[in-house]
């Protein structure tokens, strides 16, 4: 990376971690830690409970049971405003920008948390990792496409210089290649960089080639994980997520 | 002719009161998420707190800043221990709404209450009337407008530059992302209910200043007038309740001038309906905002 985007990873840990709406337990008994500079992807099929499990480890769901730790200090339901403040940034699948506000209001509510001074520096830093966001500063977010609104999303996050990165579906709706692209340049690029990063996939082939660690979620649990390499030789996982019916 | 520059004079100082009311109500509608049907109860509450200051031998202009700090804190009030625990509990959209209608219905009729049922008047002076472009202005209805375009200005500066503005703006188009961008959106919220009743108090006190004579009922037609300016504009959208209640201004007081007065709200939400046949998000909205 040619700008110091994230702050050195630090490790964060789910343990026994049992999370849902309305005291009704969608995940149950998830233990999962990812390492700095690794990018540790969570694949399953719909319904398995995926974005609910990020969702708890930054504080839009509730933990029922179990907890949650960043560099060792306990976050469980804590507020997703003070999750920020720790280093956590946080991309949801859908609704992950701001549309009636500008790519560059976007990103300077991205550095709400910042020092005034350092907002606009710290934009000129990410729109250098994001080339093409600085041509539409002034637009709207909202008349983005789909890739250019997945870039500035995580620009937003970005604004924090996060040690942790949690992204849930990031090539959602994504062209093929564009979706290659965010994934082998940007999030990979990220955890290169010292990074932590937790990545939710659909496209589990995709997902595998820049994992260092899978975890497979089946009915809210984990019922696998292992490194890619190891993985792609279980043919109970081959066949589920890397058969023909499997996206790219 | 001689009739029209008149009417759309009065049109000009009608829109400006209401667009203080529609920018206030429909800031507090964007952030807050609740149609406050009560309104116009605090309007009429501020304006007789305002009244009961100037009384005192207070300069209305200087006891307007009483009445503008009454909104603020009503609607602080009744936002921290009325809405907000109702909304803790998830109710449907409309049992808000309910709610903020009984309120209304209480901040009122309570009112008249305690005030007997009499109107009233601030004691002030008009100043001299003044014949501008074939329009009879008042230099009283002059420092309505001057306010207007003040507040209107500050707003816009306010949601446009200020961290607090676009703090609010995110908060207002997706509060859990605000939240995972480390706004702390209870406290935006709270501060978006003392601005909008600040302008609500703003409003009240300017509106009754406008009609000359008030009583506690005065503002009860007002908030239709107020709600076709905002969803004219588009719901949540401060720009378009502007544009709206200049709409809404001029055509209920030139219609008034060819037709009759009893006719206002009757045309206010045929302009409405007109526009919300073309543009059924209003004239900035979007499908998300309404």
């Amino acid at each position: 990376m040619s700008v110091e985007l994230s702050r050195p990873g630090v490790v964060l840990n789910a343990s026994g971690l049992s999370a849902g709406y309305e005291g009704r337990a969608i995940v149950s008994d998830i233990t999962i830690e990812a390492q700095p500079g690794h990018v540790v992807s969570v694949v399953g099929p719909n319904g398995s409970g995926k974005s609910t499990l990020l969702k708890s480890l930054v504080g839009v769901v509730r933990v029922l049971e179990g907890h949650v730790t960043v560099d060792g200090k306990e976050i469980t339901n804590q507020t997703p405003e003070h999750v920020a403040t720790l280093g956590v940034g946080y991309v949801p699948q859908i609704d992950d920008v701001f549309p009636p506000l500008s790519v560059k209001e976007n990103l300077e509510i991205g550095g709400y948390l910042l020092k005034r001074g350092d907002v606009a520096s710290r934009v000129e830093a990410v729109l250098a990792f994001f080339p093409k966001l600085s041509a539409m500063l002034a637009r709207r977010a909202g008349k983005l496409s789909g890739g250019e609104r997945k870039m500035l999303a995580m620009g937003r996050v970005l604004m924090l210089s996060p040690s942790v990165l949690i992204l849930d579906e990031p090539t959602a709706n994504l062209a093929p290649l564009v979706a290659t692209q965010l994934l082998e340049e940007y999030v990979r690029g990220f955890a290169d960089a010292g990074a932590t990063v937790l990545i939710v996939e659909q496209r589990a082939k995709a997902a595998l080639r820049i994992s260092d660690w899978t975890y497979v979620l089946g009915g809210g649990r984990v019922v696998l994980s292992g490194p890619p390499k190891e993985l792609e030789q279980n043919p109970v996982f081959v066949d589920s997520f890397l058969g023909g019916g499997t996206r790219r | 002719m001689s009739v029209f520059m008149p009417s759309f004079g009065f049109g000009l100082i009608s829109a400006a009161v209401l667009a203080i009311a529609a920018v206030g109500f429909t800031m507090q509608f964007a952030v807050t998420n609740v149609l406050n049907l009560a309104y116009g109860s605090i309007m009429i509450n501020s304006a007789f707190v305002t009244y009961w200051v100037n009384r005192t031998g207070v300069s209305v202009w200087l006891a307007l800043f009483v009445g503008v700090a009454c909104g603020a804190v009503v609607s602080w009030c009744l936002n921290r221990f009325i809405y907000t625990p109702f909304q803790r509990r998830n109710p449907a959209a409309i049992t808000v709404v309910i709610v903020s209608l009984g309120v209304d219905l209480i901040g009122t009729f309570g009112l008249q209450a305690i005030i007997s049922g009499s109107d009233v008047s601030y004691i002030m002076s008009q100043g001299r009337e003044l014949h501008i472009l074939g329009m009879d202005l008042s230099v009283v209805e002059l420092i309505i407008f001057a306010i207007c375009a003040v507040v209107l200005v500050s707003v816009r500066l306010l949601l446009k530059f200020s961290r607090l503005g676009k703090a609010m703006r995110a908060t207002a188009a997706n509060r859990s992302l605000a939240r995972n961008s480390g706004v702390k959106t209870d406290l935006i919220v709270s501060l978006t209910w003392l601005i909008s009743g600040a302008l609500c108090g703003l409003a009240g006190t300017v509106f009754a200043i406008d009609a000359g004579t008030f009583g506690a009922t005065s503002a009860e037609l007002y908030v239709v007038l107020i709600l076709a300016a905002v969803f004219l504009g588009g719901p949540g959208e401060p720009y378009g309740a502007m544009l709206g209640a200049l709409t809404i201004g001029l055509a209920t007081e030139i219609s008034a001038a060819y037709l009759t007065s009893d006719y206002k709200e009757v045309v206010a939400f045929l302009v409405l309906l007109g526009m919300l046949a073309f543009r059924p998000f209003g004239l900035f909205g979007s499908e998300k905002t309404s």
